[in-house]
């Protein structure tokens, strides 16, 4: 039997000298994308319960900002994820060139963990990013699989600090510049490291410091993250240069993220014999005149997409509450509207709960009369709600 | 310790592995396999190519460049090469989308070079400040010299 432990190291199998990388280093980076991983796995949670809440517990309407802030951090904070990881990954690099590679089945079954961990965080943070810019080159869901892949990178995440937790205490609580030198040789056979030496200063190097490896990467992931949140957070959009989103550049100053002639409603929606049913236990049917006539209701609301990008406006509307009372029925309803659109997932949508009080079926938009982009001749818009959900060009109201 | 290891390890098995099955039982075989293919094709692509790509252009940097440039120039190499990645795809998908969507309509290649351009700065101005004060404290004061 081959007895792995003394096989020699053959000469060509790569060597890493450098002595930049270390524990120290790759804990304080490690905790930073495992912060992030959690921050972004809480908050897709949020999202997904927006898109199938419980009847028991419905969304609330307040915060109004709600679903913008959850949402903005989610995305923001998976983009600042993918450098971040990066550098993770390279503070590693050589553990992948262990010899021998595998020395037990114990640590087979760990380099398979950390196989599971890094293929599905990097696949999950690249499809999480492309989806922001509406690019899908795969063949499936994204949706299911961005919610169920969450869970493999996050409990890959949980095994891995579980595995690591010595490492990574003796890590964090190592000064930088101390500590192990990070190689490709193993702690137990390396005789400079931790277990075997404690704490040792690393050979001078007429380079980078470990601290400089922080603040370069930190100089890079900010800039990244400086330059692409102006597509959420309003006062830094003259500086997003990476911003995926310009709100200014959208139809009343509120980008879009369906248009009328994608939706193939063109023709329905710009009818002047279109009107609005609204079914109940006191059924009627509102004509384009009758319901501009009755949209005398203002809110500043938010639309805030899934994708990151989120634009305050200014609406004008009905009140849903109302044409829902006219109906007979009251704030306990639930209330579904339906678009003119025919075929897509998001044709209706749900608005129970506090929601049916607070949203409005709006007809303007920013002080002119809603663009046939934003779903004229009337959308749905509520606070605290993903814009998918504020379905437009609507052409019936169900109370039940 | 012990016990917090055995709840992570514990917790992050079970949360990983409802994930997959999910993944498993709610997704067609085809698109299963892309999947699978996506996920090996990453590891690949960064272990394979983009990690080595950094370690060659770290040690060509350590033998080329002289000693008191080295930090700045790598500073500016991590710093630019983490927005660059960040960038490439913008840049590519530039234009793709209606006018109505307001999506991915800026100059990104123009944006990538203006903030690469800043970084370059900012590390030229911190070398540049290094150089100056080696020189004050290589040399003694003017008035020794006079003398």
């Amino acid at each position: 039997m081959l007895d792995f432990t003394t096989r020699q190291k053959p000469t060509w199998w790569p060597h890493f000298s450098s002595p930049l990388r270390s524990t120290a280093l790759t804990a304080r980076i490690g905790s930073v994308v495992g912060v992030c991983f959690l921050v972004c796995f809480a908050t897709g949670l949020l999202s997904a319960y927006q898109y199938a809440p419980w009847s028991w517990l419905p969304i609330p309407a307040g915060p109004v900002w709600g679903y913008r802030v959850t949402q903005g951090v989610h995305v923001a904070t998976g983009v600042a994820t993918i450098p971040l990881l990066l550098v993770k990954l390279w503070s590693v690099y050589p553990n992948l060139f262990r010899w021998p590679s595998v020395r037990s089945l114990k640590h087979a079954a760990e380099r398979l963990s950390v196989f599971v961990l890094v293929s599905a965080a990097l696949v999950q943070l690249v499809t999480g990013f492309f989806n922001t810019l509406n690019w899908y080159p795969w063949g499936w869901d994204f949706v299911p699989v961005h919610h169920y892949l969450g869970y493999v990178v996050v409990g890959s995440i949980l095994l891995h600090v579980g595995i690591k937790l010595p490492d990574i205490r003796y890590g964090l609580q190592a000064k930088l510049e101390d500590g192990d030198v990070l190689s490709e040789i193993p702690w137990d056979a390396n005789p400079n490291a931790h277990s075997n030496a404690g704490t040792l200063p690393p050979p001078p190097m007429p380079a980078l410091s470990r601290r400089g490896v922080l603040i370069a990467a930190g100089l890079g992931v900010g800039t990244v993250v400086v330059t692409s949140v102006g597509q959420t957070v309003t006062p830094l959009e003259p500086i997003g240069a990476l911003a995926v989103r310009q709100a200014g550049k959208g139809p009343q100053r509120v980008p879009v993220n369906k248009t009328a002639s994608s939706a193939n409603v063109l023709e329905a929606a710009g009818s002047p014999t279109w009107s609005l049913t609204v079914t109940g236990p006191q059924a009627y049917t509102l004509t384009l005149a009758e319901l501009e006539e009755l949209a005398t209701a203002e809110a500043d609301l938010p639309i805030s997409c899934v994708e990151g990008w989120s634009a305050s406006g200014r609406w004008r509307g009905i009140r849903l509450l109302d044409l829902v009372m006219r109906a007979g029925g009251d704030e306990a309803s639930t209330v579904t509207v339906v678009s003119l659109e025919l075929e897509s997932p998001y044709a209706r949508s749900q608005v129970v709960g506090p929601q049916v009080g607070a949203a409005l079926l709006a007809t303007h938009l920013n002080g002119e009369r809603l663009d046939m982009d934003h779903g004229y001749p009337v959308r749905l818009i509520s606070p605290n709600r993903p814009g998918v959900l504020n379905t437009k060009w609507l052409s019936r109201v169900e109370v039940t | 310790m012990l016990a917090w290891r055995i709840i992570l390890m514990t917790s992050g098995t079970v949360v990983g592995q409802f994930g997959a099955l999910q993944l498993l039982v709610g997704t067609p075989v085809t698109n299963l396999l892309v999947l699978a293919a996506w996920m090996i094709g990453a590891v690949l692509i960064h272990d394979g190519i983009l990690a080595p790509v950094v370690v060659a252009v770290g040690w060509a940097v350590g033998r080329v460049v002289p000693a008191r440039a080295r930090r700045y120039l790598q500073a500016f190499l991590v710093s630019g090469g983490l927005v660059t990645i960040v960038a490439v795809p913008l840049v590519a998908r530039r234009g793709t989308q209606e006018t109505a969507k307001a999506i991915l309509q800026q100059n990104y290649g123009a944006h990538l070079t203006l903030l690469l351009g800043l970084l370059a700065a900012g590390s030229l101005l911190a070398y540049a400040a290094q150089v100056a004060a080696d020189q004050r404290h290589a040399r003694p004061p003017a008035e020794t010299v006079e003398q």
